[in-house]
């Protein structure tokens, strides 16, 4: 069966069929909540920021320019939204919670040790300075180019690729520790 | 080449792409949220204008929305045609509220810049929109007038833009109608001597 479009979806939402919009809850959920879960460290931060971007996304509706591109839009918001809740969770006492990410994101399959490696990871991660992680995160594991990840951040091409390789020294930094003890 | 460190960035990247299972009570939190939310409805601007609502307006914003209502009226009609100057004296009389000429005609003003259609309704016509002896002109600067025939007597009445929004008459005294809860104007019209 042929899905229907995003565009399809939001025009049934915006003539006031609230209940269409759980269709495009269910097309991104998972795929995003895997930036916010990264970016945030733990699975309650995570929920909260990706409920938070959903919910403004539908009361904003409205106003998306280019509903074929919800998922885009959508995005922008999320990463707007891990920033604040990042920011007010900088302000309390940091608790990271690899456990969490590491439970919601390894499958039955992984052996021991890749669970172990995988938990390095997820460690060394959340030591990056946010604006190192988001970079990254955006570059290597969404795929984005540097021109769309500029448009979506508001950072100049070249200040982001600054972060990302920063990012990656830093990474292989931590890692190479792991490795080596 | 930096990936050929001992630490493959690419390697840490693609296990950082496996993909993430949110519980699936998510989707039910995301949806009771947006229940609780307005329902969009794409409506063209003119009918959103036009739907019926409940307005709370504070006693000091009401005063100043009516003093902007006769400041406007009145720059609307300073700057209507010339063919409405010889007709800006009982206008103009009307207006503040309506008043009777001569032969028991009464002039009916309302400023609505972006109305296609106004009619006067009331217990003398029936409150028949259609009544074509009450169908206001538009004289320009969003000014539409009409001089109409009432009876001598007590009267309520309002006008009616595009078929749709009822509009008391913002000059004129106020009555509510218990018969629909709907706020319509009041005029007495005299008999002349």
């Amino acid at each position: 069966m042929e899905a229907v479009s995003d565009a399809v979806i939001v025009e049934r939402v915006l003539h006031g069929n609230v209940e269409a919009f759980g269709g495009l809850v269910e097309r991104y959920r998972d795929r995003y909540a895997r930036y916010a879960l990264h970016m945030l460290g733990n699975r309650e931060d995570a929920e909260e920021a990706l409920q938070d971007a959903f919910t403004r996304a539908y009361r904003s509706l409205a106003r998306c320019d280019d509903p074929e591109r919800f998922g885009a839009w959508l995005f922008r918001i999320l990463v707007n939204r891990c920033r604040t809740v990042g920011a007010r969770r900088g302000r309390r006492a940091k608790t990271f919670v690899f456990d969490e990410t590491a439970l919601l994101s390894a499958s039955e399959e992984h052996p021991a040790e890749q669970g172990a490696w995988r938990e390095e990871i997820d460690r060394a991660l959340q030591r990056l300075r946010p604006e190192q992680r988001e970079a990254f995160l955006l570059k290597y594991v969404e795929e984005l180019g540097y021109d769309e990840m500029s448009r979506l951040t508001g950072v100049g091409v070249s200040a982001l690729k600054m972060r990302v390789m920063r990012a990656c020294d830093r990474l292989r930094e931590l890692l190479s520790e792991v490795h080596s003890a | 080449m930096r990936d050929d460190d001992n630490v493959k960035i690419r390697d840490v990247a693609r296990a950082l792409r496996e993909p993430v299972r949110v519980d699936a009570s998510f989707n039910e939190r995301v949806m009771h949220a947006v229940r609780e939310m307005p329902k969009h409805s794409r409506l063209s601007f003119w009918r959103r204008f036009a739907m019926p609502r409940t307005i709370t307006v504070r006693p000091v914003a009401a005063s100043l929305i009516a003093a902007s209502l006769i400041v406007f009226a009145l720059v609307g009609l300073w700057h209507v045609s010339d063919d409405l100057d010889q007709a800006a004296k009982p206008i103009a009389k009307a207006i503040f509220p309506p008043k009777v000429a001569p032969d028991q005609h009464v002039q009916f003003v309302l400023v609505a810049p972006d109305a296609k259609k106004v009619a006067v309704v009331g217990d003398f016509n029936g409150w028949d929109a259609s009544h074509s002896a009450y169908q206001a002109q538009h004289r320009g600067g969003g000014v539409w007038a009409v001089l109409a025939t009432v009876p001598v007597g007590h009267h309520r009445y309002s006008f009616v833009v595009d078929d749709s929004l009822w509009v008391a008459d913002p000059t004129a005294p106020r009555v509510v109608d218990n018969d629909f809860g709907t706020t319509n104007s009041a005029i007495v019209v005299e008999e002349q001597r």
